[in-house]
C-alpha cells in the first residue's frame, strides 16, 4: 500500500451536514434500508440480499462469496424463505503472516418473509460465482393475467 | 465539470481483501461475488497491479422488495513493492473469490547464516 497525502475536507460544505441528517433518517424510517457495507460480519452474519417481484416470480439474490454449496442450505417453511449455512476458509498454517484480513468467516443465516402468493413447490435455487439466486414461482391466481376486451 | 450522474456511473465498489504471506508467495484474496471470468481485469502495470471485476448486467428486470446488494463494479488497486516479483502473477476465480498469488523476489527473502 502507498503512503497518500491525506487531504482535509472541503472545510465547510453545509449540504454535506444535512445529507448526513437525512440519511440518518431515512435509515430509522425505512425499514428495508440495510446497512451500507455489504460484508456479513456488519451484519451480524446475515448476507445481504435483493427481493424482486417480477410478473410470474419472485427472485432472491444474496451474496455468499466463497461458501460451497455443500454448506449451503435453503429451505422454505409456508412463506419464510430461509438461507443458512457455513462459510469455511482453509486452515491458517502457523507459518502465516496475515497483513489484512476484512473478509469473514463463520456461519450464518437469514429469514426472509415473502409475500403468501408464492408457490413452495416451484422454487429453484442456484448458487453461481458466489451469488445465490433463488427463483420462487407465484401461485397462478396470484400471477397478473391480462384478459383481451372486444371492442364492438 | 463531471456532472453527479456522470460522477455516479464511475461509482464502484472495493472488494473485501485479505493479504497474507506464507513461505515466498504473498496472497491476495478478494471476495467479488457475481463477477465470472470474463468481467475480471486483473492487469500489473509498472508497479501498479490494479484489478477490475464488472457485474453481469443486466440487472433483473421487476419490483425491488429488499435491496441491499451493491450493483457497482468492484475495483481495487495496489503498489508492488520492490521485493515482489512483477511479472508472475498467478489468478484464479472460484466461486466469486479471487485469489493472487505473487511471488518475494528471491534477492528480498531472508537468508539464513550457517555458522560455522
Amino acid at each position: 500500500m502507498d503512503v497518500v497525502k491525506w487531504e482535509r475536507p472541503a472545510p465547510l460544505d453545509l449540504w454535506e451536514a444535512f445529507d448526513g441528517l437525512r440519511g440518518e433518517l431515512d435509515r430509522v424510517f425505512d425499514p428495508f434500508k440495510g446497512p451500507d457495507i455489504a460484508g456479513l460480519f456488519d451484519r451480524t452474519t446475515a448476507p445481504a440480499v435483493d427481493v424482486v417481484e417480477t410478473e410470474d416470480e419472485y427472485l432472491v439474490l444474496a451474496d455468499l462469496p466463497g461458501v460451497d454449496r455443500r454448506d449451503l442450505e435453503v429451505s422454505v417453511t409456508g412463506s419464510l424463505l430461509t438461507i443458512k449455512g457455513d462459510k469455511k476458509e482453509e486452515r491458517d498454517s502457523d507459518k502465516k503472516k496475515i497483513f489484512r484480513k476484512e473478509a469473514w468467516i463463520g456461519s450464518f443465516g437469514r429469514t426472509i418473509d415473502l409475500p403468501s402468493q408464492i408457490d413452495a413447490g416451484k422454487i429453484v435455487a442456484e448458487l453461481r460465482d458466489g451469488v445465490l439466486t433463488v427463483k420462487i414461482a407465484k401461485r397462478e391466481e396470484a400471477r397478473t393475467k391480462l384478459i383481451p376486451v372486444a371492442v364492438k | 465539470m463531471e456532472s453527479n450522474i456522470e460522477k455516479a456511473r464511475k461509482r464502484f465498489t472495493v472488494p473485501a481483501c485479505s493479504i497474507s504471506e506464507e513461505s515466498g508467495v504473498v496472497t491476495v484474496r478478494m471476495e467479488m461475488p457475481g463477477v465470472g471470468k470474463q468481467g475480471l481485469e486483473v492487469k500489473v502495470e509498472g508497479n501498479a497491479l490494479s484489478v477490475f471485476g464488472e457485474r453481469p448486467g443486466p440487472e433483473p428486470r421487476g419490483r425491488y422488495l429488499l435491496r441491499e446488494r451493491r450493483a457497482e463494479n468492484y475495483q481495487k488497486n495496489f503498489t508492488l513493492d520492490d521485493s515482489i516479483v512483477h511479472d508472475d502473477v498467478d489468478a484464479s476465480l472460484v466461486d466469486g473469490i479471487l485469489t493472487l498469488k505473487l511471488k518475494v523476489k528471491e534477492a528480498a527473502k531472508p537468508r539464513r547464516i550457517e555458522i560455522t
